[in-house]
């Protein structure tokens, strides 16, 4: 479970998140939307450790992000919106590392990069230089190496920039079989249709502020969900 | 035109943030005061340095002297400083995609990079040669004339060096874009011209030696073989509006002309460095855990290996080091006699007897002026991210650093020990002392170099040499690592004064760098957690 009890993100004067609370609880896909700069990522990164945060709490499975970072961060997988990956090394050399890094067992990783590299159709390319890869092949490798160690939370920011039609439907079929066993997906998007069909809660964010937060069904009500963003951010 | 000066604007006030201290108002203090310390201690360096050499030329009344050799020596670093740089300053950029989209001139984007490159040496230049010219200026009462002279002169002096870097830089590039393993082409090409440098430097020391028995000669050999120093002195001694005018113009068309040249083939030449050959390997990947700290000395050892201005800037020290213990080892003989004929009264034997200390020394100063780590933060770039978001503290991501420089350097200095033991018979407590000094000593140099990286990281680099050779971070490692070897040294001289045998001055030395080494590490272990979690990009 991610529990977020009002976090407070300021970059000098200026509130980046503002007071923001809400809950994902385990088995739900969580669709976090907002315009650019409304504090998405921000909070992201103050989730999955990368930036601290001024005031609040961020409990991961009842441990504080801030107490306990370590722990945290073993249960968690965070891909960026832009995959900065070590360009110098080879694919699977990287994911090699994140799960070194993860303390992945041999069976495990053997069982995940095959499952993966396999679905997303990078197996010929694993031995090549991540230098040589376009955004996409690059966002590929970025969810291989996330997944490999089988976080219970995945945590994306705009994870499907950048990806092919069939990547992007076969990674939904990741994310869904991921909820049925129990895990957490929270992810940022601007693709609203598909946060639409995919996810069971939404959180919508305005000038760092939550505006509006619950089931999808809670939400959006009757109308589409990109029609309730609309009035929010009109 | 206006188009060039507004894109030459941006980029300047993008890439030249080498002196902005990134920080909040309760650190900013502590964060500025280092680099003007420094700034200061460098300064008063060089004035000194121009006020003894002043005081030597004076009996001959010839103090003219010093303001050419300074000036000329200068142009010579800048020359060298210039060949590690220039081709990764000029060429492969990170802004390149922007920049070539926009609809500019080609040559307009080489003109940005090299005004760049030669805004960088000017503030260097400005620093070194700057207090000396003050120097010179208020020992021999000059008037208004030489100071706004020298002025200029701070401006034109680094164009023909930069010029002459950046034919090197086009000629390295040039040459590795033919191969498939650019990057190690890159190292090998610019490790060579350094090396062949070095060479022809040292052979003309004793040329050099000849001249400096007649003060007036070396005036003429610079001002007359070397234009721009030339000039400024003649304008110094005697000033002309046209010769002023005459020297301003050449090295502006100088600048220019060379522009029109590697612009001609410049986007051909940045594209084929650009362009990565995709070779599949037919080999099955391997899939293969390993420990933690093997695999992220692996994943640092590979950024090493793929970055030609890391490996040079490293490696030629060490490089160095090696050559020197070769060198002493298979030619001692000649070296310590020449030496010796030079001292009245002391035998060759003396220098034998001094050989595990001058080992010392020598590691000493080898050790300190190879800084890896200084960098090693901020290459990471963006990707730090994929650091901060690991299950693991930070403090071991800053000690696994640590540890991949060392692994890089070690085996280096630990070569040219063995050369020397070797060669020499040294007795065991030498021995130990210098294997111990061999991993104490990089140890000292790489913590001050991650803590110099961890107070001043700059993250938003366009290209790797701004980090590895134009960052706050590597000049206070570099000044640190300056002032250490000259402390090592004054401490292995003042030792040997007081008549204590080889042996307890060797221990007595590794005691105080060991604890210095203690100090640096209870201070690294306190501090590296919060500085590596405050740094965002």
């Amino acid at each position: 479970m991610i529990e977020i009890k009002n976090v407070t993100k300021k970059y000098g004067d200026k509130v980046a998140v503002d007071n923001v609370s809400f809950t994902v609880e385990d088995g739900e896909i969580f669709a976090f939307i907002g315009h650019n700069g409304a504090g998405k990522t921000t909070l992201i990164k103050a989730i999955v450790g990368i930036h601290d945060f001024d005031e609040g709490e961020i409990l991961i499975n009842g441990k504080s992000i801030k107490d306990d970072p370590i722990a945290c961060k073993m249960d968690m997988a965070f891909v960026p919106d832009n995959p900065e990956l070590y360009e110098n090394m080879k694919a699977i050399d990287f994911i090699n590392f994140i799960c070194d890094m993860y303390d992945v067992d041999q069976k495990t990783r053997e069982d995940n990069i095959h499952k993966y590299a396999e679905l997303f159709e990078v197996e010929n390319v694993l031995n090549d230089q991540i230098l040589s890869f376009s955004h996409g092949m690059k966002q590929k490798i970025a969810l291989i190496a996330a997944l490999a160690h089988d976080p219970k939370i995945l945590i994306m920011d705009e994870p499907f920039v950048g990806l092919d039609p069939k990547a992007i439907f076969d990674f939904k079929k990741v994310m869904n079989e991921m909820v049925k066993e129990g895990k957490i997906v929270f992810y940022s998007t601007h693709i609203l249709d598909v946060a639409e069909k995919l996810c069971s809660k939404v959180a919508i964010i305005k000038k760092g502020k939550l505006v509006k937060t619950g089931s999808m069904k809670e939400v959006k009500g009757d109308k589409s969900l990109e029609k309730v963003f609309l009035e929010l951010e009109g | 035109m206006n188009k060039t000066l507004r894109l030459l604007k941006v980029c300047l006030s993008q890439d030249m943030s080498l002196f902005k201290i990134q920080s909040n108002k309760v650190n900013h203090k502590t964060k500025v005061f280092v680099p003007i310390i420094l700034a200061l201690v460098l300064a008063g360096y060089m004035g000194g340095y121009m006020y003894t050499l002043l005081e030597q030329f004076k009996p001959m009344n010839q103090q003219s002297v010093a303001l050419s050799l300074f000036a000329f020596m200068f142009s010579i670093v800048v020359i060298f400083e210039g060949l590690y740089k220039a081709s990764s300053l000029l060429f492969n950029c990170k802004d390149d995609q922007l920049l070539f989209s926009l609809p500019v001139d080609k040559k307009t984007i080489l003109f940005v990079r090299m005004f760049k490159f030669y805004a960088f040496e000017f503030l260097f230049n400005g620093m070194f040669l700057g207090p000396a010219m003050i120097v010179y200026g208020i020992n021999m009462n000059m008037t208004w004339l030489f100071y706004l002279l020298s002025i200029i002169a701070l401006f034109i002096l680094p164009i023909i060096p930069i010029v002459i870097s950046s034919f090197f830089g086009f000629i390295t590039t040039y040459i590795s874009s033919k191969f498939k393993g650019k990057n190690l082409v890159q190292t090998i090409f610019t490790m060579s011209i350094l090396l062949l440098v070095l060479y022809i430097s040292y052979n003309a020391g004793s040329l050099m030696t000849v001249m400096t028995n007649n003060a007036q000669r070396i005036e003429d050999f610079i001002t007359k073989w070397y234009y721009p120093v030339g000039a400024y002195i003649s304008l110094v001694k005697d000033f002309n509006i046209i010769t002023l005018l005459i020297w301003l113009l050449i090295n502006i068309v100088i600048f220019v002309i060379s522009i029109l040249i590697i612009g001609k083939v410049y986007f051909k030449l940045n594209s084929k460095m650009k362009s990565v050959s995709v070779v599949h390997s037919k080999k099955p990947y391997i899939i293969k855990s390993r420990s933690r700290l093997v695999s992220f000395v692996k994943k640092e050892f590979s950024r090493f290996v793929s970055t030609p201005v890391f490996i040079t800037n490293a490696g030629f020290g060490l490089v160095m080091f090696v050559a020197a213990c070769v060198a002493v080892s298979f030619k001692y003989d000649a070296i310590i006699n020449g030496l010796a004929s030079k001292m009245e009264g002391v035998s060759p034997d003396i220098f034998m007897n001094y050989m595990p200390l001058a080992l010392m020394g020598l590691l000493a100063f080898s050790a300190f002026m190879t800084s890896i780590t200084s960098s090693m933060i901020s290459l990471e770039g963006k990707s730090i991210n994929i650091l901060k978001s690991l299950p693991i503290k930070s403090s071991m991501i800053v000690l696994y650093k640590v540890i991949t420089a060392m692994v890089i350097m070690i085996p280096c200095l630990l070569l040219g020990d063995i050369i020397v033991f070797i060669v020499f018979n040294f007795d065991i407590v030498s021995i130990i002392c210098i294997l111990y000094a061999t991993i104490l000593l990089p140890f000292i140099a790489e913590l001050i170099g991650i803590m110099a990286n961890l107070k001043y990281p700059k993250m938003d680099a366009t290209n790797d040499t701004e980090v590895v050779k134009q960052s706050t971070s590597s000049m206070v490692s570099v000044f640190g690592g300056m002032f250490l070897a000259t402390i090592s040294i004054g401490i292995l001289v003042g030792l040997v004064q007081t008549g204590l045998s080889n042996g307890v001055v060797q221990i007595i030395f590794i005691i105080i760098f060991t604890i210095l080494a203690g100090l640096l590490w209870l201070r690294l272990t306190k501090i590296s957690d919060k500085r590596f979690d405050e740094i965002q990009v």
